[in-house]
């Protein structure tokens, strides 16, 4: 006899594969879950930092990390589902550690396998002289607290600049989110929902014209 | 009451003809429907991207509705702002677009316009900035009242948006 379950769970495998910039050769990035308050982790770390990576001599290459992301959630309600925070870090041509970009994607809720390109943005300076400031000293505007980006409020008077793209692959299991009377997929694949977890390499990032 | 989970992001914009912009969102729906968690309207940041056409805003929507009944269903009202160097701000378009009905991943489009003035209110747009504006911008979505409108197309928007449903099946509804 099985009791009726309370809460669910969400099973996240996956990666942080790599990342696509044009201005810069080499680049760390840190990341972390913002969770509501009725999750938690089960097990996986909940922040972490990659490797530092470094552009091969090929020309256009991306950088590569290969950053394996394991993580196992338990909620019981929806709201306030995971999303993956990023904040990039790299050495700048005078060697201090600046920031590159801020880029953030909710866990993908279907099951299966997502690829999902997460644009990187950095706050910009209020005028060009705290920009070239800021350049000279390798202090850049950088968010006190990253994880503010995976917030509605207090975004609204940021003023960012974005640049390149991060691809982070998830693999993602549910459990006994059936059982608590959530549906997730429909019966029928409708058009516009069955672009996900093929290669999204092609998602409408690079083609905003069509 | 029948549950809806709407989880994801206002991706960005494309297609409108300069750079540095933003969004203010908010949720429209019909008197069946209560927001029972998230914020109901929002704004993102400013983004002026460095080479690509399309403004990043990555900003989460996260949703829960109850609801006794389909009318109603829930839509996304959406402006888009533009800031110039000075920090001015100018409307650029508006747009609507319905929270999918089906549950499970959807990437959506959402075309935007904006109301087009007489010839001098378009010239003094075109040199001086600012837009013509709706007195009233509900009437973006009601189908009764926009014949009075004439409006010239603007960009669109994309959002990726997840749907969770929960008890619809009480109700008999099929997805």
């Amino acid at each position: 006899m099985s009791t009726k379950p309370t809460s669910f769970l969400v099973f996240v495998n996956g990666a942080i594969e790599n990342a696509e910039v044009n201005d810069y050769d080499e680049l760390y990035l840190r990341f972390s879950y913002v969770i509501g308050k009725d999750w938690e982790i089960c097990s996986g770390l909940d922040e972490g930092t990659t490797q530092i990576a470094h552009k091969s001599v090929q020309v256009g290459s991306k950088i590569v990390f290969n950053f394996p992301l394991e993580v196992t959630f338990r909620a019981t309600n929806p709201f306030g589902w995971p999303q993956l925070v990023l904040s990039g870090y790299g050495l700048d041509t005078f060697g201090n550690d600046v920031v590159r970009g801020y880029g953030t994607t909710h866990i993908p809720i279907n099951p299966g396998r997502h690829r999902i390109r997460i644009p990187l943005f950095t706050p910009r300076s209020s005028s060009r002289f705290q920009q070239f400031l800021g350049w000279m000293m390798g202090r850049r505007p950088e968010f006190v607290d990253p994880k503010v980006i995976a917030f509605n409020t207090g975004r609204e008077m940021t003023r960012v600049r974005s640049h390149g793209y991060v691809q982070v692959v998830f693999n993602v299991v549910t459990k006994d989110m059936d059982a608590l009377g959530y549906r997730i997929q429909s019966k029928h694949a409708s058009p516009t929902g069955s672009k996900q977890s093929e290669n999204t390499d092609s998602a409408h990032a690079d083609n905003p014209y069509s | 009451m029948a549950e809806v989970h709407v989880i994801g992001q206002i991706v960005g914009g494309s297609g409108f003809p300069e750079s540095s912009l933003f969004c203010k969102w908010k949720v429209q729906m019909g008197s069946a429907w209560r927001v029972l968690q998230g914020d109901q309207e929002g704004q993102t940041q400013v983004d002026d991207p460095s080479d690509e056409p399309m403004a990043n805003w990555c900003h989460p929507i996260d949703l829960h509705f109850a609801t006794k009944g389909l009318q109603g269903w829930p839509k996304f009202h959406l402006q888009v702002w533009h800031q110039d160097a000075y920090g001015r701000n100018e409307l650029y378009s508006y747009g609507f677009c319905h929270i999918p009905v089906s549950p499970g991943y959807h990437e959506l489009d959402c075309v935007t316009w904006r109301p087009k003035g007489t010839l001098i209110e378009e010239l003094k747009t075109q040199f001086i900035g600012g837009s013509s504006q709706l007195k009233n911008p509900d009437l973006v979505s009601s189908s009764a009242e926009l014949y009075k409108l004439r409006t010239v197309s603007m960009g669109k928007v994309h959002l990726r948006l997840h749907i969770i449903v929960r008890d619809f099946e009480k109700y008999g509804v099929e997805f």
